[in-house]
């Protein structure tokens, strides 16, 4: 045990100080920043637009009526919509920025249906306000607010207000639409992650094994430790750096974009299903090792960086699977296939982050999948480091299938 | 206590059907200077792989310091035949972590480190990365690696190889230095001429084989009465008890088969040759090693 913290210490320390890990690190929230200076300089357009972009329920909207149906402004939407006398004071509102948008009705509305709508921006903003529902309730809830009770009013306005209940009971309960989106894109975020993680700390794995196999100090190393132990301690130590990175980049993603949103993205989610959010993080750090375990003696067995990129790259790819299946997986998250993937050890970790949220998953497939993921991260550790140590020690030739076979045969 | 610090018992190791450690036994003793003596491929990387738990033997027992390989690990130092260390690293640091690895704690790896590096004359690269280091100053860098952690037992695979003579030297004063303090050492070597002045007992092995194994001195003394060393004109051939004629730059060493010196030069006065030189052969461990090669290939 200590060996192996000696070793992840090691890896963690060297590694860090890298300047490639601190160039990777520190230019991926640089070109971020980079961007939103240039917008920022590029004036009022670009910026307002990103800013819309961000925030787009933020701002508020201008009403100029030639109708009578929106005049007053009903008082359930006097915080969105603003009531100008005329086009002029409206189109000064929009210079000023005090509105975003300013819709024109026209005399004729009722019969044609046209509303202008005036911006500094493209034609984009008038698809986007078409597709609000928040707009479309606007406009509902006016053209019939003489004709029935506020009730019925608001029902026409918002017809549905979906709470979805899985067969089994399960499924989001409190917390309305947007916790629900948000609890199924923060374990679908947290996928992508692992992903990331995967591809970043494989890449500092590889290199540090083809370093010290091509400086041939590994030999020294294999005489103190066990493969074992090292091939143990570069995983935690090279998944500790991988982890350092992403996480910068994550919060240096929120400082950027303003920390509110990303917080709210973790805590709603959280409130309405914990345990999605719990089994998330458990797959998270079983898939880690796994995939760090297997990226290290894969590692091992390349003659040089190029080679065991590649072949590393295939299990990349198993990774990424769940991901590009995600399709089949929104239509029904409980098909064979989709449980399949579930059960096998690659791919259950981003497979199951994607497919909790979205369903009522049995609980067979998850005390399954869990228990082959635990019971396989020692098992690739133990074939892991035979392998990575016959690897370790053949310079200059790839080791073939038959000799990677016969050093599992012997214990 | 017990003596032995090396048990190998019947090594066996084979590759792909290739037997590069065929049923090799010897034992090592505390204090002493022992050498793995033989030709390039002839098993010694293997069989000290094998004592380092890098490999599993085959077939055949190996016990270090009284337990089995890779459990001691942490009281035996190893430099490798294949050498390197990290380059981009401070020689401190390598030295610190190779120490700690070895299961010294923090601060008494450093003491160490850098108590060897004054006595190799490094101290004040101590804070250079390895990659600046001359050529030379990474070799003796290498060994100190290996005895930082202050071991018990030595394991040396072929320390001289590639190294210039003033390292050789340094080396060989540095191994006779750490005999002194009680450590035990096992080296390697292909260059028999190099460590012949080292070792206290050896064996020698050729195609995983012992083919001899015992003191040194006492080999020596063994093969040396079968050689003699003269100067003259030829016509040395058909000499009784002579196996072999070779000329040597000016001298004729002749290898005898079952008879004396004294006999030879009888023979030589009788037949009335003029000698300028005659001389009872100290035969080089190099030409022990070639004469019993050659006997096993005969026999």
């Amino acid at each position: 045990m200590r060996e192996i913290w000696i070793v992840a210490r090691h890896e963690y320390l060297v590694n860090i100080r890298r300047p490639a890990f601190v160039l990777m690190t520190i230019l991926i929230p640089l070109i971020g920043l980079l961007v939103l200076g240039v917008a920022a300089l590029a004036g009022g357009q670009a910026g307002a637009f990103l800013e819309r972009q961000f925030a787009p329920q933020l701002q508020a909207i201008g009403v100029v009526d030639h109708t009578g149906f929106f005049t007053p402004i009903l008082p359930e939407f006097a915080d969105r919509f603003r009531l100008y006398a005329t086009e002029e004071e409206g189109r000064a509102a929009v210079r000023s920025g005090e509105v975003s948008v300013l819709l024109v009705f026209p005399p004729d509305y009722v019969e044609k249906g046209e509303v202008q709508v005036v911006s500094q921006g493209s034609g984009f903003d008038a698809a986007v306000l078409e597709d609000s529902q928040r707009v479309q309730a606007f406009f509902v809830a006016h053209l019939v607010r003489d004709r029935v009770d506020p009730a019925l009013r608001a029902r026409v306005a918002e017809p549905m207000n979906l709470v979805f209940v899985g067969v089994e009971g399960g499924g989001a309960g409190q917390g309305g639409m947007l916790s629900t989106m948000l609890s199924i894109m923060v374990p679908y975020a947290l996928s992508l992650l692992l992903i990331v993680t995967i591809f970043t700390s494989s890449g500092y794995l590889l290199q540090s094994v083809a370093d010290e196999k091509t400086s041939r100090v590994i030999e020294i190393v294999l005489s103190s430790v066990n493969a074992t132990q090292l091939l143990a301690g570069k995983v935690i130590g090279l998944g500790a750096v991988g982890l350092t990175q992403v996480l910068i980049w994550i919060l240096s993603a929120m400082a950027l974009s303003g920390g509110a949103a990303g917080l709210l993205g973790v805590v709603i989610p959280l409130m309405a299903r914990p345990e999605v959010f719990i089994l998330a993080v458990v797959y998270y750090v079983l898939g880690f090792l796994v995939y760090a375990v297997l990226m290290g003696s894969v590692g091992a067995l390349g003659t040089t960086m190029q080679e065991s990129q590649q072949l590393a790259g295939i299990f990349s790819m198993m990774a990424a699977l769940p991901l590009m299946l995600s399709g089949f997986m929104f239509s029904n998250p409980n098909m064979p296939l989709v449980r399949a993937f579930c059960w096998f050890p690659l791919t259950a970790p981003t497979m199951m982050m994607v497919r909790l949220p979205l369903t009522a998953v049995p609980a067979v497939d998850i005390v399954g999948s869990i228990a082959l993921l635990l019971l396989s991260v020692p098992g690739v550790l133990w074939v892991g480091a035979k392998v990575f140590r016959m690897g370790l020690l053949m310079y200059g030739k790839r080791p073939n299938l038959r000799q990677v076979w016969q050093a599992l045969r012997e214990a | 206590m017990d003596d032995t610090v090396l048990e190998v018992r019947n090594l066996v190791k084979r590759y792909d059907g290739f037997t590069a450690v065929d049923d090799l036994t010897f034992e090592v003793r505390r204090g002493e200077i022992f050498g793995l003596l033989g030709p390039n491929g002839a098993g010694k990387t293997t069989t000290i792989r094998a004592i380092m738990d890098i490999f599993k033997p085959d077939e055949g027992t190996i016990v270090v310091l009284g337990r089995p390989p890779g459990a001691a690990r942490t009281r035996v130092g190893y430099l490798p035949e294949e050498r390197g260390l990290y380059r981009d690293l401070k020689v401190l640091e390598v030295l610190e972590y190779l120490a700690e690895l070895k299961g010294m704690d923090r601060s008494r790896a450093r003491e160490q480190a850098q108590k060897w590096l004054e006595r190799v004359d490094l101290a004040e690269w101590a804070t250079r990365k390895v990659k600046d280091l001359s050529r030379g100053m990474q070799q003796k860098l290498q060994f100190v690696a290996s005895v930082v952690h202050d071991p018990e037992l030595l394991i040396l695979d072929e320390p001289f190889q590639g190294l210039d003579p003033v390292n050789v030297d340094l080396l060989k004063r540095l191994i006779r230095d750490l005999q002194a303090e009680g450590k035990t050492i096992l080296l390697s070597a292909h260059q028999m001429n190099l460590v012949e002045v080292l070792c206290d007992r050896i064996v020698l092995i050729n195609r995983g084989r012992a083919v001899l194994y015992g003191p040194l001195a006492e080999i020596k003394r063994q093969y040396a009465a079968q050689t003699v060393r003269l100067r003259g004109p030829a016509a040395l051939e058909d000499l009784p008890g002579v196996a072999r004629v070779e000329r040597q730059d000016e001298d004729w060493v002749l290898t005898l088969d079952r008879s004396t010196p004294q006999e030879v030069l009888r023979h030589l006065v009788e037949r009335g040759v003029p000698l300028t030189a005659f001389e009872v052969g100290t035969m080089p461990l190099e030409e022990i090693f070639i004469a019993v090669v050659k006997e096993g290939a005969h026999a």
